[in-house]
């Protein structure tokens, strides 16, 4: 059974029609088995729970319930889209993701790689650690270290840069610098986490294409470029177009504790809106909603963005 | 072979811990309907204890500090034995009890009452009128004697905790000693004695001078110019001195208040609000306004004063932010007056914060319920659920007259921490009322004489409740919650640009009416008909 | 013969220029986080006011002292490590086997299985529905509400798949089928022993998002005895930083006072619970790198 199965499968791969691809299926029967468990725990967690977004366009009560709630179509949306602080948000969201992207997403990468060509030696284990540490760094501490060392009047940067005799920017202060500071302190505290996942891809590159390399006299860095690089590209691309997917996701508890009203025009983010919306009362539909919009909008870039990846290069999410 | 059956053990396991796990589950929410059943045919005394004759339980959701498990708290305890009503606590960490309180209303599965839960207006009003949670009228008339007496006492009470459809849906902190409306501020006494000033400052003007000469001539003496004249730090920024300077303006408060004709208004529009962005924008450019206000954390001003770096600032006791032991040499703010008005406006706490206590639809005593809390608004149970019980922390000297004296706590513990691990009252808002005696024979000479400061210099100046406590309907409360968030937004934003001169005071006017716009006239007209509609009542 | 030599002086430089990019990654790291351990053992009065820049000043041991005199933190522990471990084998067996499934280019139906756990990355029915499935599922105050609702990541298992598609050659699964093995076998005997990095990677992951969480612990646990690590840590922080304020609770002298003196050390114990929570999983983290280096299996198999 087994081997007259692959026998079909080799036969039948440019062939078309019903009964192969129910060979095919048959065939791999255990492998729906694989996806079982998965599939129950998204149809359970999180499909059966999906009912809840219609309150996007209900004005939820909770004694009414979600389905009981009435409709108001698109209200919350137009008061979305009608607040005097819409296109700031919508701008500030976007230029903090793609700010954050830039920097942020090509550095573990290179650090992965950097890694990748010391021997594993304390040294190494070393950086590993302590880059990998900072991660764990709860938002509130973050906050407060960024506060502390750039307070204006005792802060150490501030202290460094003024040694040089340059007069320091008000980072905490000044609208023009709050991106900055956001994203190079996310660089501090993520770059060493987000090796993790390249390392791991690197553990795959096959050592024989380096022998053949050597032999050839390719320089090291001739190596990574050609050899190691391309091997983690699928899970860069993969990462990358995930990313897009999250380009209006700014979550709201750094931001907020960053933020002063001062910075402000360069700081107020779509989270932080809806966080403020709801501290004068608990609005479900209306975060619902903002939330809704933002989850179109990053679905549509993930798509466009996957489109362009399955265009240009093999790999993509589908 | 082999390797496909160990797949289906793999698989078999999963099914197995999942199926254990959930199991696990079921045997939290089962206690409370055994408790429903045998209250029905117990009988409600109306007055003395027990409350009933059969022990009954119920549940109850409160925040929680974490400080001590509240079955452990001997004020819970003895409770239960005097009142026969047993509590299972269904509590949530103070900081997410939002988030949980949000919850359970949302999950149709109600605590039977909710103690120290800050219910909001909205909130009282929306789930009263959802029927989850009960009126409390008829209760107060029959079963809650003490807290009857409260109201029959202050009639403005009642009109502050009943809901614009008549009803009564919460029971309230009550708290007419206290009479601070946000923290006072405090003068660095050091720099004062230094300074020679015979007297405080009355006016802005004398204010400026001071400030100006706090930075000039160097009051802590170290040969630098490093002093901080007025320093503030809070989220949100400004919050901690606003209300205190814009009483020199005729205002009485931040966002809404209420003039003596009965007018009332939205602060971020009044010509008094002007003049005081134009008075901190001055301390601002002069430097006498700590340049970090806006971004440090209270710890950084904290550090500047222990330091010896500044001259006034906001706290709850000035030795909290100077370091030490309490001391009187460092004098209360007095509140000044600009040439604006003849008095300056005195901010005067609410005294009433309603949403503490209410009962859920799902209750099966609420009589017993309603008696249990009455209890907290006697002498008797406010003062141990306030201190703890007798003999712990305190003892009557004369019971007579309720004198009493402050016993130490064990091991040299903190007595205020060590309060919160006898009774619930710590740091939230509890179904209570403070009374004078409570503190009979029991205050501190420091103590005492930040009394007499809030008197000569708030009470006796005429400090009033700004606006009071009352309920908006749903329709405004639905508009003022849309028109806050932007309009919040930006005026705090504006008024940090106008302080610091990054908006030019001449923009005044394309201000005002782009509040105007954003609905700053709304908020007034809505506060004003609420406020009419509470008046007439 | 001549071109090698110089070749390694290029590759020498390379080299050098890397550990010179290290060392000054590790120095950028390692201020702010010696300033962290400094900080949690220096009186605060030094730390807010920036002059404890490096080493301790002040040095007092209040904020372990504190968060250690809590009996909670024991119990919090065991209960973290409990749900960390219970909670990464189940999502381990939920993810890897439908990675490695929707990786195999001839599992007809991957696209749909594909769309529908992507569709989940962005459509969520919010926490109110999410929360009454857990209590009707009867999970409320048990460690499946911890564990169930986050049994799998889509994030962790794109991650996984691709890491298998790149991997794990397809000559390899031919072979195995030529041998007559199922995919069962295939995946238990050959692809799983392949793959150690990513099953180490995935283990991190998942383990990492358990041992930081509290949320669901904050709103479907109600026993204290129960509550993680990172829960009693939170209810210590919050203690220490209530304020005394006029709004709101009644608050008296004693309280006030109390609150003071909570405020005072309020950011040591901040930084102290950081390093509390945070040096088990980092102590960790070296144990797992050797995980990551099997390049040399893959290749000789495929050889």
């Amino acid at each position: 059974m087994k081997k007259s199965g692959r026998k079909v499968s080799g036969i039948t791969r440019n062939a078309t029609g019903e009964s192969s691809l129910g060979r095919k299926m048959l065939k791999n029967w255990e492998l729906y088995l694989f996806v079982t468990p998965a599939v129950l725990y998204f149809l359970i967690f999180h499909y059966g729970p999906m009912y809840g977004i219609q309150i996007a366009f209900k004005n939820f009560t909770p004694v009414k319930g979600i389905t009981g709630s009435p409709w108001v179509g698109f209200d919350h949306f137009l008061r979305f889209f009608d607040s005097y602080y819409f296109w700031d948000l919508l701008w500030n969201t976007l230029s903090l993701s793609f700010y954050e992207l830039a920097i942020g997403f090509p550095l573990p990468i290179i650090l992965a790689l950097a890694f990748n060509e010391i021997r594993n030696g304390a040294f190494k284990k070393t950086v590993q650690t302590v880059t990998y540490a900072p991660h764990f760094i709860s938002m509130v501490v973050m906050a407060g270290m960024i506060i502390t060392f750039l307070s204006p009047s005792s802060g150490m940067i501030v202290r460094m840069i003024e040694f040089f005799g340059i007069e320091a920017p008000a980072f905490l202060t000044d609208p023009r610098w709050f991106k900055t500071v956001y994203v190079l302190s996310g660089v501090w505290q993520s770059t060493g986490w987000g090796t993790i996942i390249y390392l791991a891809a690197l553990a795959g590159v096959d050592p024989q294409l380096h022998e053949a390399a050597i032999m050839d006299g390719a320089s090291r860095f001739k190596r990574v470029l050609n050899i190691n690089l391309p091997t983690i590209i699928p899970t860069i691309t993969i990462l990358l177009i995930l990313n897009m997917g999250n380009i209006l996701g700014v979550g709201y508890e750094k931001v907020l504790l960053l933020q002063n009203p001062l910075n402000m025009e360069s700081s107020d983010v779509i989270s932080t809106f809806v966080y403020r919306s709801g501290l004068v009362s608990a609005q479900y539909s209306f975060s619902t909603a903002v939330g809704l919009f933002n989850s179109i909008v990053n679905a549509l870039l993930l798509i466009t963005v996957n489109k362009v990846a399955k265009r240009t290069s093999e790999t993509s999410l589908w | 072979m082999q390797g496909s059956k160990k797949g289906w053990v793999l698989l078999l396991l999963t099914a197995m811990v999942v199926t254990l796990l959930s199991g696990c589950g079921g045997s939290g929410n089962t206690q409370k309907n055994g408790a429903s059943g045998n209250a029905e045919t117990n009988v409600v005394s109306k007055d003395g204890f027990p409350i009933v004759e059969e022990p009954i339980t119920l549940t109850m959701m409160a925040p929680d500090v974490g400080l001590q498990n509240w079955n452990e708290m001997p004020v819970l305890q003895d409770m239960e034995k005097l009142t026969n009503i047993k509590f299972v606590f269904n509590n949530a960490p103070k900081d997410s009890f939002e988030t949980k309180k949000n919850l359970v209303f949302a999950s149709g599965e109600y605590p039977d009452v909710f103690y120290a839960a800050g219910l909001t207006p909205a909130e009282q009003m929306n789930y009263g009128e959802q029927g989850i949670l009960i009126p409390l009228e008829d209760l107060i008339e029959n079963y809650a004697p003490n807290f009857k007496k409260v109201l029959e006492e202050n009639p403005d009470v009642r009109k502050s905790i009943t809901a614009p459809d008549g009803h009564i849906y919460s029971l309230p902190v009550i708290e007419f000693n206290q009479p601070w409306y946000r923290n006072p501020m405090w003068y660095n006494g050091d720099f004062l004695e230094k300074l020679n000033m015979g007297k405080l400052p009355e006016t802005t003007e004398e204010l400026y001078t001071y400030l100006k000469r706090v930075k000039e001539e160097d009051p802590n003496g170290n040969g630098k110019a490093d002093e901080i004249p007025l320093s503030s730090a809070s989220t949100p920024s400004l919050r901690d001195i606003r209300t205190w300077l814009l009483g020199a303006f005729g205002i009485y408060e931040e966002e809404i208040y209420v003039d003596d004709q009965d007018v009332v208004h939205y602060t971020p529009m009044e010509e008094g609000y002007k003049e005081y962005l134009v008075f901190l924008n001055r301390l601002w450019a002069e430097d006498l306004l700590d340049h970090e206000s806006f971004s440090q954390t209270a710890e950084q001003k904290k550090a500047k004063a222990q330091n010896n770096q500044v001259g006034l600032f906001s706290e709850w006791n000035a030795y909290m932010t100077l370091g030490g032991e309490p001391s009187t040499d460092d004098p209360m703010f007095a509140p000044i007056v600009s040439d604006m008005v003849d008095k300056p406006a005195i901010a005067k706490n609410k005294g009433v914060t309603t949403g503490a206590f209410a009962i859920s639809v799902s209750n099966p005593a609420p009589e017993a319920s309603m008696r249990w809390v009455d209890y907290l608004y006697s002498y008797e149970g406010a003062m141990v659920f306030n201190k703890g019980p007798e003999g712990v922390l305190w003892e009557y000297t004369d019971k007579e007259n309720r004198v009493k004296k402050n016993l130490d706590p064990p091991n040299g513990m903190d007595p205020g921490e060590y309060r919160a691990t006898l009774t619930p009252n710590y740091g939230i808002p509890a179904p209570t009322i403070s009374f004078d005696d409570i503190f009979k024979g029991l205050k501190t000479d420091f103590e005492v004489w930040v009394d007499s400061e809030s008197k000569t210099k708030l009470l006796d100046r005429g400090a009033r409740i700004p606006f009071p406590t009352l309920f908006l309907t749903p329709e405004q409360q639905a508009e003022v919650t849309t028109l806050t968030s932007d309009l919040t937004t930006y005026v705090r934003q504006m008024e940090a640009k106008f302080v610091t001169g990054a908006e030019p005071m001449s923009n005044w006017d394309n201000y005002v009416a782009t509040v105007k716009k954003m609905g700053g006239d709304r908020m007034q007209q809505i506060y004003q008909e609420a406020y009419d509609q509470w008046k007439s009542n | 013969m001549v071109t090698t030599i110089k070749e390694s002086k290029s590759d020498r430089l390379f080299l050098v220029l890397n550990y010179v990019y290290l060392l000054l990654a590790l120095i950028v790291v390692l201020y702010p986080l010696i300033y962290i351990i400094s900080a949690s053992v220096s009186s605060p009065k030094f730390v807010s006011s920036g002059e404890m820049w490096l080493f301790p000043k002040g040095l007092t041991f209040d904020g372990y002292k504190l968060v250690f005199d809590n009996p909670k933190i024991w119990i919090g522990y065991r209960n973290t490590i409990f749900y960390t471990l219970i909670g990464t084998m189940l999502n381990l067996v939920v993810t890897l086997p439908a990675a490695y499934a929707l990786s195999r280019s001839d599992f007809v139906g991957r696209g749909l299985i594909m769309g529908m756990f992507l569709v989940t990355m962005f459509f969520s029915g919010g926490l109110i529905p999410t929360y009454l499935m857990v209590k009707n599922l009867g999970l409320i105050n048990s460690i499946g509400a911890l564990i169930l609702p986050v049994s799998a990541s889509v994030w962790n298992i794109i991650v996984a798949r691709t890491f298998f598609h790149s991997t794990i050659p397809k000559e390899l699964q031919e072979a195995a089928h030529v041998d007559g093995a199922t995919n069962m076998r295939l995946f238990i005997r050959i692809v799983l022993p392949l793959s150690s990095p990513i099953i180490a990677v995935m283990a991190l992951f998942y383990g990492v998002s358990h041992w930081n969480s509290y949320f669901p612990a904050l709103i479907y646990l109600n026993d204290e005895m129960k509550y993680p690590l990172q829960m009693v840590l939170r209810q210590i922080l919050v203690l220490q930083e209530m304020s005394a304020e006029t709004t709101g609770a009644a608050i008296s002298g004693d309280i006030a006072e109390s609150m003071a003196n909570k405020a005072e050390i309020a950011s040591l114990v901040k930084y102290a619970v950081i390093i509390v929570s945070t040096l088990p999983v980092v102590a960790v983290y070296p144990f797992l790198q050797r995980y990551f280096v099997q390049g040399v299996m893959i290749g000789s198999v495929k050889g």
